[in-house]
């Protein structure tokens, strides 16, 4: 589904790198945690992904689809939702929804049918023809997350998608996007919670400071460690490492 | 001074003009090109405006000739104060209540006055960018052509410094007052915008009755000519009526270190000190209570009415719907519309006051209309064309998205979509400004039904060019980090640029008009205009395309 080949960016004419050659591999129906310590490059790798930075080298591809060379054909099948949901805080959350709707040219019966579906599980659906700046920040970030879902994406990646969630409806989200997987698609999302990503992941990447020191399903990475109780206690000690 | 206070006043200077990030990119050798070409953009206003001072040299020398040269000063002192005072309202808003600090400020052990101080003199620096370009020249034209001396000088620093702090005290004041009492549920925005609209539209018109009035007064006086040779000061003291301020600004640098001089300084500071005072002491009383409503976070608590999804989830196509959430986010953000509405209606509005109270004077300007229709209708499409680049919204159409901008990089959209769509707004308004502009004109002469459909036609087709050399500027360089929208649209250059740019254009196709009008007449003029419109849309169109393509995946 999702492949990514020698992606390298950085910042401040090459003095820091933030992502240093990393290379990985999303299946189809695969859920892939992503983590890593603060400024280790999660966020830098997923922009580069969703086409909000540029890799310096490296490239994204996704189902044959090379995200930078036709953006529009790869983004047409991926959703991102970021750490930080800024959105139009001036729009109603209909008058936000009817247009991410419109650019990825959603039918009418679908978007009804996939707002009222996740709406509701989101318990957003009695704020929706509220202004957005009237929203908490997880309102906001279940506004997004509904607008993400409704699109159907082949790929759906998300940053840090837990923070801010309340824990009913984080575990709808992790719900979601186990079925998401049974459907054949792919979910891809960095988190700082270790056990979201030990519970829900088929495959676990740690990376630290822009390297990926560990890749496989939980099982594999336990092999490697020599702490082998918890992805904690793995994460701590090769980031340790490090 | 109280620390808090300098801390305050430190990190709003700061935030405001960027000087942290400025310094990192100095240091980290970013963004030099761009500022270089900002640098070379303001250095090539100068040369106009050389060309303005030395205008401004003769008028000194006409009112030397009557003996009334403080008129002269009091014209300076008049213009600088009155454009800080029409900014001020405009900034105060959107400093005051919009800036995005304001909800983690509000909850510190930090009193409002303090609050409003700090801000203020961050207004008090933005607004000398504004008021020396204006008084300096009054300034040194009066000094060095009437030889004064050292005092003179001296006084005029004291003078220039403390010009900005009367006016932005009135705007500071009557903002607070007018946020206090507008402060309503519901439709607060619409309710503020409208009536911020309706009160420059007041100001402007007083002025101009007022100028009238004066203007009037001193020439209807039997004895003019007589008490003008005896009274050197007579335009000024008549002329002050209207704003004392300016006139004491006047007679404290004319008078020197006089009585006079010195009792009008007095005035001049004292007056701006008082009213400074007054200003601390409302703030502590009513800054938070039309801030309070302004910045909390109001209903949703899912407490509202279930939505009928079927009748509210629609599907458009996406032109039209970038265009809609382009107007929804303009009409929802009052500084947006007051700033877009405010270039293209205010026009319209002074042609129309200026002809109801102008009277007789304005007679030789309707005669001149009357003789020339032709070179009426050409400067009524380049007026609407002109409102291409006046409301600001091109310049700012990918500024404005600031933070939210991740959403159109993500989103699956066609790079057309986003020119087309981001165009129709503008057009849109330029529809409005054309209608009241023909109202306008109305006043003056009446026009015939095909007149009006050129006029509207070409210049509404005439502003889609002009509107997208500003999208070009602005996806060029974006204004992209801001804490207050008044920042993406009043404090972004790409404003300027672009209407530098629009400006050279129009007068290009105002050149071949001119050259070309009394041998063929002006449906030939008319015709190249067409021409010149539809092959520049299709090139600048193409080049926006293609930068949008590019840049949005360039952006960091």
């Amino acid at each position: 589904m999702l492949k990514i080949e020698g992606l390298s960016k950085s910042y401040n004419k090459g003095e820091i790198k933030a992502v240093d050659n990393i290379s990985l591999e999303v299946k189809k129906g695969e859920i892939f945690g992503f983590l890593g310590p603060n400024g280790a490059g999660k966020t830098t790798t997923i922009k580069m992904i969703v086409g909000l930075l540029k890799p310096d080298e490296g490239e994204v591809v996704l189902d044959g689809i090379n995200v930078w060379d036709e953006p529009m054909k790869a983004k047409e099948r991926i959703s991102y939702v970021p750490d930080n949901p800024e959105i139009y805080d001036r729009l109603s959350g209909v008058e936000y929804l009817n247009f991410i709707g419109d650019m990825y040219g959603i039918r009418t019966e679908v978007r009804i049918k996939k707002i009222d579906y996740y709406s509701e599980i989101f318990k957003i659906n009695d704020s929706l023809g509220d202004i957005i700046s009237s929203y908490s920040h997880g309102m906001k970030q279940k506004l997004v997350l509904t607008a993400a879902l409704m699109t159907d994406p082949d790929l759906f990646i998300l940053d840090e998608p837990m923070v801010g969630l309340d824990p009913k409806s984080s575990f709808n989200l992790k719900e979601i996007m186990r079925e998401m997987c049974d459907e054949g698609k792919s979910v891809f999302f960095s988190t700082h919670v270790m056990e979201v990503a030990e519970k829900l992941c088929d495959r676990i990447a740690i990376i630290n400071n822009g390297k990926i020191i560990a890749m496989g399903s939980m099982e594999e990475l336990r092999r490697s460690a020599k702490e082998k109780e918890s992805l904690e206690n793995i994460f701590l000690e090769l980031t340790d490492n490090e | 001074m109280n620390r808090k206070l300098v801390s305050l006043i430190k990190t709003d200077l700061n935030i405001t003009f960027g000087l942290s990030s400025l310094a990192y990119n100095i240091r980290k050798g970013k963004r030099i090109v761009p500022m270089a070409i900002i640098a070379l953009a303001v250095l090539s206003l100068f040369p106009s405006y050389i060309f303005v001072v030395r205008a401004l040299g003769s008028f000194y020398d006409a009112f030397r000739q009557i003996g009334q040269q403080s008129f002269f000063l009091h014209v300076g002192f008049m213009s600088a104060q009155l454009i800080v005072l029409v900014f001020g309202f405009m900034y105060v808003m959107s400093k005051y209540y919009f800036s995005n600090d304001l909800p983690h400020l509000v909850p510190l052990p930090i009193k409002p006055s303090h609050i409003i101080g700090s801000k203020f003199v961050s207004l008090m620096v933005s607004e000398y960018l504004t008021s020396l370009p204006i008084i300096l020249p009054f300034i040194i034209i009066y000094g060095t052509r009437g030889n004064e001396g050292i005092t003179y000088w001296l006084i005029s620093i004291l003078a220039v410094i403390t010009l900005p702090l009367l006016p932005l005290v009135i705007s500071s004041i009557l903002i607070m007052i007018f946020m206090k009492y507008t402060n309503i549920k519901g439709k607060k925005d619409l309710i503020r915008t409208i009536s911020a609209v309706v009160f420059i539209a007041l100001i402007i018109f007083v002025q101009l009755k007022l100028n009238q009035w004066t203007t009037q007064s001193i020439i209807d006086s039997e004895d003019f000519m007589f008490n003008l040779a005896r009274d050197a000061n007579l335009l000024l003291t008549s002329a002050g009526i209207m704003y004392p301020p300016a006139m004491w600004g006047a007679l404290a640098l004319s008078k020197g270190f006089s009585v006079q001089g010195v009792f009008n300084l007095f005035l001049f500071i004292g007056s701006g000190l008082v009213g400074f005072a007054l200003m601390m002491i409302l703030a502590e009383k009513i800054f938070f209570d039309g801030l309070i409503g302004n910045i909390e976070v109001s209903a949703s608590k899912g407490r509202g009415k279930k939505l009928d999804s079927s009748s509210v989830l629609k599907t458009g196509n996406p032109i039209i719907t970038m265009a809609k959430k382009e107007i929804l986010m303009i009409i929802k953000t009052p500084v947006y519309l007051m700033n877009s509405v405010g270039g293209v209606v205010i026009l319209p509005i002074l042609l129309v006051i200026s002809m109801v109270t102008g009277g007789e004077s304005y007679e030789p300007m309707k005669e001149m209309i009357l003789q020339s229709r032709e070179i009426l209708i050409l400067g009524s499409i380049g007026a609407i064309g002109s409102f291409g680049v006046l409301n600001a919204l091109g310049a700012t159409t990918f500024s404005r998205e600031g933070t939210n901008m991740w959403i159109q990089r993500t989103l699956p959209i066609d790079p057309r979509v986003q020119v087309i769509g981001r165009t129709l707004p503008s057009v849109a308004l330029q529809v409005v400004g054309g209608v009241l502009l023909i109202g306008g004109i109305f006043f003056i002469v009446p026009l015939k039904i095909f007149e009006i459909i050129i006029i509207l036609v070409l210049g509404i087709t005439a502003s889609v060019p002009l509107t997208m050399i500003g999208m070009t500027i602005d996806i060029i360089r974006p204004m992209l980090e801001w804490t207050n929208p008044q920042q993406a649209m009043k404090q972004n250059l790409n404003v300027l640029i672009s209407m530098a740019i629009g400006t050279l254009f129009m007068v290009g196709a105002a050149f071949l008009g001119y050259l070309l009008l009394p041998d063929y007449g002006l449906f030939v003029v008319l015709g190249l205009f067409v021409i010149i419109i539809v092959l520049s849309t299709v090139f600048i169109y193409k080049l926006l395309v293609n930068l949008v393509k590019t840049k949005f995946m360039d952006m960091e």
